[in-house]
């Protein structure tokens, strides 16, 4: 009986996280369904042109973004395994700061970059168009999924056995028939799922096409968005939503089977040692090409935060402290209705509650997914997944209708906003410490339970801190994605309850860059110290 | 402690392991010896209660089936060691006495005693990625057997290591073990290892158990030619029999049943003298011995010397040679 209760343990710890999973996710999706998935609905949103073309912009800028972001990644991904060069450390580190940087920061400096009066834009003497279009959204969404390209392509190619090559080279391929018909077939794996993340976030992306798209161009996410809160249509945005979701969750699946063949690829231990270039090797055209890469890649990444800092410190031209001073008034700002010290403390407050619930669901359910010994594995593992391929949107689309009226009735309340940001975030977080615990051998378990101790104990005291880098970094992940939420939050908050990214957001929308620059800056610093976070765990999350 | 395993069975995909019957004796040294995939692991595992199987696993008569492992009391040794990467030398031995609550002092002493038992005296603060192959082993049976286990297992604890101090530890092994006087199963594909350390080796094939016995009966009485030549090199000659002989040339020997029978003998007791029976074939020279490969009426013949036993000079081996096979055994059809 005992013996029952040890091996069973997990299912008890897992209960508290499915209920949560049940309340916050599967009941308002439901609902969704309820109201959108009718022949009669469906056909009015398809039969809509405007609707039509929202669908097909979306698919076409997700492709498009998926081809830049290939052409940007690649030839890193190239460099990054082939060579050791001087500054590698500093480009690799500097390829994991996309992943920390809220998206309506990054909106903002595209715009003080592009904008009319913008750097680049000064700099040239005219404007080049990109805000406000399709390049804009292309180059943001670039911005956040070359370092997705360059991290799994390289870590793949880099395993790539020498003597496949030598064997080639021996019978007399070389150059690039070499690479099309050797190299290049077993980089597929690392191309195609990297490709298929890329697809799926801008295909999902909400903040970047809502600000840098402009009226014309707007992915269905925008589309939910505008139809609820602007035109209050919940029957069409409850279609959209409908379709959105059985697109994604197809590319979703696309993309874990493609991420299946990717880690089978990549558990292939030999590791070519990466040739070491002095300083004199960068006289040659390689040397040239490195100096290049590293340039576009520092220009790209760092340009925006740049603008954004520069921006924060200026007033039509001048150095000036006022809006870091703004930061810390008490005084009612009415153009989000709330005050910015309060936005700044709301922000953490959800930050770090989203932290702890959603490490504590990652690890339940990482740790029940190890110990499952009952039918019903795959289902659990689905389930457990299935959220990473909704959207925000949805998520606040179906909150609303989930939670509007007793004996639910949470709208407004700070509780739901932590409970969507905790949806949100811990698909990501049980990733990365699933992933984590998935290194640890499992002769470390049974050695531990020949000792003595417990299954629990074991996972507590031998799985779990050598999972430990995982952990914090799937943290640092909940509370980025916590901090840059934007379109949830929106639908389900009260003007009280305004974080940092929606006061910024309404800054935008009233055309005041320097409060939402110096506010941005925040976030910044916030998202600094948790990419200094993961830089010091030495986990490779890029 | 005595080991009695009945009627264990486990179906797996193209895998069948069954043993109706093993029993260790107490303080005895058994080794599961057989090609990768003949289920020894497994057997280890069942043993260990990592893994479900049919049948029941008995301690000292005490029937431990439904017992979860962390209250088997067994020290395991794996291949790979297993240790605790973020853990101290020191830590991983002590995590065992930790969970059992013992005094600091007392850790502390059992910590010092079964290190110097092990050789590892001064290298407690050290992490197991600071040490060599052979010192992470010493720690990983250090660890095995500071909890005093009833058993200690060892899955192929030395496969990971090179020849040289294979063979050192591999008698420190057995004198760690004799001292301590523990019950051990030793799992390993190295006939060997196994005849070195073992005082019973069980054979082990397709998720059976072949042959039980000791080393030596094992390898001059072995049950059948998957044994005979799994335990080294074996000459099998296919004879005729008649009138209770079977004759090559005039190598005969005696059997019991008539028509075809399998005779069986290791290198060692043919012996070489001057004549003209067997032609030479080929031969090696190994560190003061000699294997000769011959051919008597087509059948093929390994003998192997010592080379003061050999009736001519290794520097000029002669075309033809005469045989005589000493101990020699009639197989099982």
């Amino acid at each position: 009986m005992r013996a029952m209760v040890g091996r069973r343990f997990w299912v008890l710890l897992l209960l508290p996280s499915l209920l949560f999973l049940v309340l916050f996710f599967y009941y308002p999706i439901a609902l969704i369904l309820l109201d959108g998935l009718s022949w009669g609905s469906l056909s009015s949103v398809l039969a809509n042109p405007y609707y039509r073309h929202v669908i097909l912009f979306t698919i076409e800028q997700a492709i498009g973004s998926t081809v830049l972001t290939l052409l940007l990644g690649l030839p890193g991904a190239y460099l990054f395994a082939k060579y050791d060069f001087p500054g590698k450390r500093f480009l690799k580190a500097l390829l994991t700061v996309p992943f920390v940087m809220p998206s309506i920061m990054v909106a903002l400096g595209f715009i003080l970059l592009f904008g009319r009066s913008g750097f680049i834009t000064s700099l040239l003497g005219r404007d080049l168009g990109v805000l406000y279009s399709w390049k804009a959204i292309l180059l943001a969404h670039a911005f956040y999924n070359f370092p997705v390209v360059v991290r799994m392509v390289s870590s793949l190619w880099a395993r790539i056995n020498p003597h496949y090559e030598e064997a080639a080279e021996s019978l007399g391929a070389r150059g690039f028939t070499l690479f099309r018909r050797v190299t290049l077939p077993m980089l597929y794996p690392a191309i195609f799922a990297s490709s298929m993340l890329t697809f799926i976030f801008s295909f999902l992306s909400f903040a970047i096409p809502l600000i840098l798209g402009g009226y014309r161009y707007g992915t269905i996410e925008v589309a939910i968005f505008t139809s609820i809160m602007t035109l209050l249509d919940f029957r069409t945005g409850a279609a959209l939503a409908v379709l959105q979701m059985g697109l994604s969750f197809t590319f979703m699946y696309l993309y874990l089977k493609s991420l299946d063949a990717y880690s089978k690829a990549e558990e292939q231990r030999v590791l070519q040692r990466p040739r070491k270039l002095t300083l004199s090797d960068f006289r040659g055209l390689r040397g040239a090409g490195i100096v290049l890469y590293s340039l576009i890649v520092f220009l790209f990444i760092l340009a925006p935060l740049l603008a954004v800092f520069y921006d924060s410190l200026t007033s039509s031209g001048h150095f000036t402290l006022k809006w870091y001073r703004h930061l810390f008034e008490s005084s009612y700002n009415p153009i989000f209705g709330s005050d910015s010290l309060h936005a700044v403390i709301w922000t953490f407050v959800f930050g770090f509650s989203t932290v702890l619930l959603a490490t504590l669901i990652a690890l339940t359910m990482s740790y029940s997914s190890r110990r499952w010994d009952l039918p019903g594995k795959i289902i659990f593992d689905v389930l457990a997944t299935l959220p990473l391929g909704s959207s925000a949107i949805i998520i606040g689309l179906g909150y609303i209708k989930a939670f509007h009226r007793p004996p639910l009735l949470l709208l407004g309340s700070p509780f739901l906003i932590i409970a969507a940001h905790t949806t949100i975030a811990y698909p990501f977080a049980l990733r990365a410490v699933s992933a984590a615990l998935k290194k640890v051998r499992p002769s470390l378990r049974e050695a531990a339970m020949s000792l003595g101790a417990s299954d629990l104990l074991a996972f507590l005291k031998v799985e779990l801190p050598l999972a430990f880098g995982g952990i914090v970094v799937g943290a640092v992940f909940s509370f980025a994605m916590s901090v840059a939420e934007l379109g949830a939050t929106y639908m389900i908050y009260q003007p009280k309850y305004t974080t940092v990214t929606i006061a910024i957001y309404r800054y935008l929308g009233s055309r005041q860059f320097g409060p939402a620059s110096a506010m941005a800056v925040v976030l910044m610093l916030v998202s600094m110290a948790g990419f200094l976070v993961i830089e010091r765990t030495g986990e490779e999350v890029w | 402690m005595r080991l009695r395993l009945e009627g264990i069975r486990l179906r797996r995909e193209g895998f069948e392991l069954n043993i109706p019957e093993l029993e260790v004796g107490e303080g005895e040294f058994m080794t599961l010896l057989g090609p990768s995939g003949c289920g020894k692991t497994t057997t280890l595992r069942i043993i260990a209660g990592f893994e479900r199987a049919e049948g029941r696993v008995f301690f000292d008569g005490e029937d431990v089936t439904k017992r979860p492992p962390y209250e088997r009391n067994i020290g395991i040794v794996f291949q790979d060691y297993a240790l605790f990467p973020h853990m101290t030398v020191f830590d991983n031995v002590a995590f065992g006495l930790r969970l059992r609550k013992l005094s600091k002092a007392e850790i502390e002493r059992e910590v010092r005693e079964v290190l110097s038992l092990v050789g590892l005296e001064g290298l407690e603060n050290r992490y197991p990625e600071q040490l060599s192959g052979g010192q992470q082993q010493r720690v990983a049976l250090a660890r095995a057997l500071i909890i005093r286990p009833r058993l200690l297992l060892l899955d192929e604890p030395l496969s990971n290591l090179d020849a040289k101090i294979r063979e050192r530890l591999r008698g420190e092994v057995k004198r760690v073990q004799r001292e301590l006087g523990v019950t051990t199963v030793y799992v390993t594909h190295d006939q060997e290892e196994a005849m070195a350390i073992s005082d019973r080796i069980a054979v082990m094939k397709d998720g059976r158990i072949i042959q039980v016995g000791r080393p030596l009966e094992l390898y001059y009485r072995p049950k059948d030619e998957f044994v005979a030549r799994f335990l080294g090199t074996g000459n099998i000659l296919l004879l005729e029999a008649k009138n209770g002989r079977a004759c090559l040339g005039s190598l005969c020997f005696d059997t019991e049943g008539e028509g075809k029978v399998r005779v069986f003998f290791r290198p060692e007791s043919v012996f070489i003298m001057q004549g003209e029976e067997a032609d030479v074939v080929d031969y090696e020279l190994l560190p003061g011995r000699m294997r000769l490969f011959l051919e008597v009426e087509g059948q093929r013949i390994v003998a192997e010397r010592f080379i003061p036993e050999l009736p001519f000079s290794p520097e000029r081996v002669p075309k033809k040679v005469g045989v005589r096979v000493g101990d020699y055994l009639i197989l099982s059809p």
